[in-house]
């Protein structure tokens, strides 16, 4: 249901304990700047921007390799929030290798399993906003891939 | 203008970071995070701070009221407080939710409160020591409070509507959009459901943040007494309301007026927009 990568890290968070899965997700947290580009990377789309959903400036930009696999690069400004933080590098992680399309398809509810219930009911906005940007990306790039079909 | 505490009414409920490093090893003292970005204190926070959540620890988790007298008691037990402790607070974005978990803690009679002035933005860049280590405090038997101040420090709706009535003071703390209409919350926060937008009538926009310098501490004492006895027209005198989105930037202002100014008769409409911008028969003002 999931692509494999995404459901390696939903298994491990079904089965942390609250204490746990706060310092997993911060553990994430700390990985995000390894999402960033890195030098000399190409991308077939950048969608850099501040919205009114978030605190600060998002970044996302999407490679798809050769064949058909998108890979993600994603920087944060200086005021996001840790849980935006940990959710964009689950992201980059979890969803590299799947197709535009597969992201694009991709249910939202595993966002709770990994979050937790708790967490997701009183920052709602901020647990699915990375999720929604990259989605957003891969939408932008199948629907140029179908008009230069057409 | 340079900043001299002591020109505060009430210079003592007001620690610089200075001090506080000094005497982070205080057995009466109790440092206190509370922030809005929840993970926050996970990734690092002042040696020995405890972690307050406004929502899951001081609000209750059905009805929206703040914990029960009991609750409170259990809260300050678990963290090792007790009627005594010294309890200073901090957190992110100039310390909004530090003052709003400092109202709550003056909610249930909380004598001994203090703001660490800048909050966790200050501490961070002066280059000054985080931890991720949770302290273990021991348990506390925190004595059930007898009663919640809301009387004291808390206004309801007809309170708020009776104090437009009258024309007494009534500070609107959010933001000028907010405050003329145009919006309904915050640019950058997630839409409450607000039905309509506005101010209550004779409101005065004073913007939360009108009372902090850019690195988050509190202007001069002068300043403030400018911004809201001259310009406001808070009176000493008379009673004021303070109220904004749900209770939290107004607990700010709350702070600023009766810690810093001195006024022993403000009051927090924690209630605010989301319960006036959607109640039947509510009057409301707009303004261009």
């Amino acid at each position: 249901m999931y692509p494999e990568k995404l459901q390696n890290i939903i298994d491990l968070f079904d089965h942390l304990p609250e204490v746990e899965r706060r310092e997993t997700l911060v553990a994430y947290s700390d990985s995000a700047p390894k999402q960033e580009p890195r030098g000399g990377e190409r991308f077939d789309l950048e969608d850099v921007r501040k919205d009114e959903e978030c605190a600060d400036t998002v970044g996302v930009y999407l490679q798809v390799d050769d064949e058909g696999r998108a890979h993600l690069r994603m920087t944060l400004g200086p005021e996001v929030q840790t849980l935006t933080r940990a959710m964009t590098s689950i992201l980059c992680k979890g969803l590299d290798g799947a197709t535009p399309q597969e992201i694009l398809d991709l249910p939202s509810d595993f966002v709770t399993r990994i979050v937790g219930a708790e967490l997701v009911r009183v920052r709602s906005q901020t647990t699915y906003y990375v999720l929604t940007r990259i989605k957003g990306v891969c939408k932008v790039y199948l629907d140029r891939q179908r008009r230069a079909v057409a | 203008m340079n900043t001299n505490p002591t020109e505060y009414a009430h210079p003592e409920a007001l620690v610089d970071a200075a001090w506080l490093e000094q005497h982070l090893d205080d057995k009466d003292i109790r440092i206190v995070e509370s922030n809005e970005d929840i993970l926050l204190y996970d990734t690092g926070h002042i040696p020995g701070a405890v972690h307050i959540d406004w929502r899951a620890d001081l609000q209750d988790p059905v009805i929206r009221d703040y914990i029960t007298p009991d609750k409170f008691a259990e809260l300050c037990s678990r963290n090792g407080i007790t009627p005594e402790t010294t309890c200073i607070f901090y957190g992110d974005k100039a310390n909004w939710w530090a003052c709003y978990a400092l109202w709550a803690f003056r909610l249930f009679g909380h004598r001994n409160v203090k703001i660490l002035n800048g909050g966790r933005d200050k501490w961070k860049a002066d280059g000054r020591k985080l931890t991720r280590e949770v302290p273990q405090n021991a348990h506390t038997t925190y004595p059930i409070p007898v009663r919640r101040m809301d009387k004291e420090i808390r206004a309801f709706a007809d309170e708020a509507l009776a104090q437009s009535q009258a024309n007494k003071p009534l500070i609107d703390v959010r933001s000028p959009g907010e405050y003329k209409g145009e919006i309904t919350h915050m640019a950058e926060y997630p839409q409450e459901g607000v039905l309509r937008g506005g101010h209550i009538p004779g409101a005065k926009s004073v913007p939360w943040k009108t009372a902090t310098n850019d690195d988050g501490t509190f202007k001069s004492a002068a300043e403030l007494g400018k911004i809201y006895l001259e310009n406001a027209g808070v009176k000493p005198d008379v009673d004021t309301i303070v109220y904004c989105r749900i209770g939290e930037r107004s607990s700010h202002t709350w702070y600023v007026l009766t810690y810093l100014l001195g006024l022993g008769n403000v009051r927090n409409y924690d209630g605010s927009w989301t319960e006036w911008g959607n109640k039947v028969a509510a009057p409301i003002e707009r303004s261009s």
